[in-house]
């Protein structure tokens, strides 16, 4: 076999197993659609109620990474940032390269930067894949997104296009429509200030989110978001995730009202005493 | 600014009602026989954006005595000095303040250090003929506290009073951000709701905060007793026209008028006309009241949306307040100096 008729015949296997994926990807939905598996509500939409969250360490770095120390010593293994293979498509940001210097500098300050640590709401995506639970809510015009982090929640507006956000928020403006069995919500006006990540993943006041949930299963939804910034990045960029189901008996949103877990470091330096402390 | 309405008079001498009386209540009254709508679900719709902008007070003026409704003559009387306090250009009436303010000509302000609040902040009160939130006792008050309770208040209060400002957790849950507590109970002040229903839950956002509860309706148990939460655990169900919600398991940081975190807090939401929430609560509470209490507070219908109270993330006025603080320690130490 020549080196062509070799490079052409790994082309056409890959062709075959890029289509392959696709078909097995797309087929599942197609199948749980068809079957009727997914849960549905009374106007026939896919029913997304229910309690959700992520597994996996993307709350640490969408991008690749290796485990790396982290900040204090005396939280050691615990406190350590674990591996990741990411969720970006293609691995990296497309930003700019000022951006991305801005990102790794982030990442060098990123106790004292990260909006999280200081129990600031986490804006989207970034609260889909934070390490707690998110309830929705959905009626016909309205879905509901309450995050246990922060009491952060939102209001997904449906079938109002023409509804424009009142003020720039933390959560943004969410304006939501069917296409079939798949959410679709347009995400827009949040805050400059959230992040991404723990790694300093970042965004300006231009960003639009596109995110799309489809179920793969019953319990099991396909969480698809598309992120738009060309204040930051070269092009839009898309990552993939699954949210799961929580199945366990009890559970239930809980409460994760940090602020009280926030405020010695934010303003313990003038509580009465703190100066005498330091002397 | 702690100024006194310049005119200190009673319900007895307000001007006559000919010369300056409003439209009444745009608002529907409360029908009977009203039927809500149902959700896809077969619920009673419920959903909608809300206002809790009241101007009936919690208790009943002592005033009133018995009387659980104004006459006719005084309603019009009291929406004729609403408008002159309203267009007065003085200090907000929030909460209870507005009909003790028409009934004395005293305006308590909400904001005595700082007189930062004026007219400008106040939503359109919703102008009722009911003498007070409470409806039993009949008689409109709270019943009495239990001696333990009492003393639990004073204990708070003088903890309150010494070194207001020394640090964080000595100010309150409201200025720290955390929570305007469960029910949010002040009316005329960004009181506003949106109930979203599923076929599962309730959600009530709670545009203070950004609070959400989520009330699920599967007959689940409470939550472990050893769960403790800020505005405690809900279950509820729909019967007839109402959404009841039982709640429990209240943390004791949680503040709601002096109660114990063991109190059992019952609602009931009965939509009342297109644009009337009726919102009746009864607290249960055998460790601070000699007996149970109910209320109902009239939630109105609002056009606007809920907006994002993003409270903590621009709390720049917290660290103002102990920096302040600090600053008035440094200075007395140098001047004893």
């Amino acid at each position: 076999m020549s080196h062509l008729l070799r490079k052409a015949s790994r082309l056409g296997i890959f062709v075959r197993l890029s289509l392959a994926a696709t078909l097995l990807s797309a087929s599942v939905s197609v199948f749980a659609a068809e079957n009727n598996t997914i849960p549905r509500t009374a106007d026939g939409k896919a029913d997304f109620n229910g309690l959700w969250q992520t597994i996996g360490n993307h709350h640490w770095g969408i991008e690749p990474h290796n485990a790396r120390i982290g900040p204090d010593s005396q939280w050691a293994a615990i406190g350590a940032t674990p591996a990741g293979t990411g969720i970006v498509e293609g691995g990296q940001i497309p930003y700019t390269p000022e951006a991305r210097a801005q990102q790794q500098d982030n990442q060098t300050h990123w106790l004292t930067r990260d909006p999280v640590v200081k129990c600031y709401m986490p804006g989207v995506p970034r609260a889909n894949y934070m390490p707690f639970p998110f309830q929705i809510v959905q009626s016909s015009e309205h879905i509901i997104m309450a995050y246990e982090f922060a009491s952060a929640n939102r209001i997904v507006y449906m079938d109002r296009p023409d509804f424009e956000a009142p003020i720039p928020s933390w959560m943004g403006h969410s304006l939501g429509h069917w296409e079939g069995d798949t959410l679709v919500i347009d995400v827009t006006e949040q805050m400059p200030d959230s992040w991404l990540d723990r790694s300093g993943n970042h965004h300006s006041e231009q960003l639009k989110v596109t995110e799309r949930y489809t179920y793969l299963s019953q319990d099991v939804i396909q969480y698809e978001v598309t992120l738009d910034d060309p204040n930051v990045y070269t092009r839009p960029w898309k990552m993939t995730l699954p949210l799961y189901r929580r199945l366990d008996q009890q559970a239930q949103l809980l409460e994760f009202k940090c602020v009280e877990f926030s405020e010695e470091l934010l303003y313990g330096h003038v509580v009465k005493g703190a100066q005498a402390q330091e002397e | 600014m702690n100024h006194q309405h310049p005119a200190r008079t009673t319900l007895h001498f307000l001007v006559a009602a000919s010369m300056l009386a409003l439209a009444p209540s745009l608002f529907a009254q409360n029908d009977p026989h009203y039927t809500a709508a149902r959700t896809i679900n077969g619920q009673p719709d419920l959903q909608g954006v809300w206002a809790n902008n009241s101007t009936t007070p919690l208790q009943r003026p002592e005033f009133f005595q018995d009387r659980a409704t104004l006459t006719e003559d005084e309603y019009q009387r009291l929406l004729a000095r609403a408008s002159e306090i309203e267009s007065g250009g003085g200090d907000a009436l929030f909460g209870d303040g507005f009909l003790n303010a028409v009934i004395t000509g005293e305006v308590q302000s909400y904001d005595p250090s700082t007189g930062n609040y004026d007219q400008s902040w106040m939503a359109s009160r919703n102008i009722e003929r009911r003498t007070s939130l409470i409806v039993d006792p009949p008689n409109g008050r709270l019943p009495e506290m239990r001696p333990e309770a009492r003393e639990r208040m004073t204990q708070q209060a003088q903890a309150r009073r010494e070194g207001p400002s020394d640090s964080y957790t000595s100010r309150p849950l409201q200025e720290r951000c955390i929570t305007y507590g469960m029910p949010y109970m002040l009316a005329g002040y960004n009181s506003y709701y949106q109930v979203v229903q599923s076929a599962t839950h309730v959600a009530i956002i709670q545009e203070m905060i950004h609070d959400v509860r989520l009330i699920p309706l599967d007959n689940s148990p409470h939550a472990d007793e050893n769960i403790r939460l800020w505005h405690g655990d809900s279950r509820g169900y729909f019967e007839g026209e109402s959404l009841y919600i039982e709640t429990r398991n209240f943390s004791d940081a949680s503040e709601f008028m002096g109660a114990h975190d063991n109190r059992i807090f019952k609602e009931k939401f009965t939509r009342t006309s297109d644009d009337i929430l009726r919102y009746e609560f009864t607290m249960e509470d055998d460790e601070t009241w000699v007996s149970p209490w109910t209320a109902v507070i009239n939630y109105t219908h609002s056009a606007d949306p809920i907006y994002e109270y993003a409270c903590h993330e621009g709390n720049y006025a917290l660290e103002g307040i102990l920096s302040g603080a600090r600053a008035e320690e440094r200075m007395a130490t140098e001047q004893s100096q």
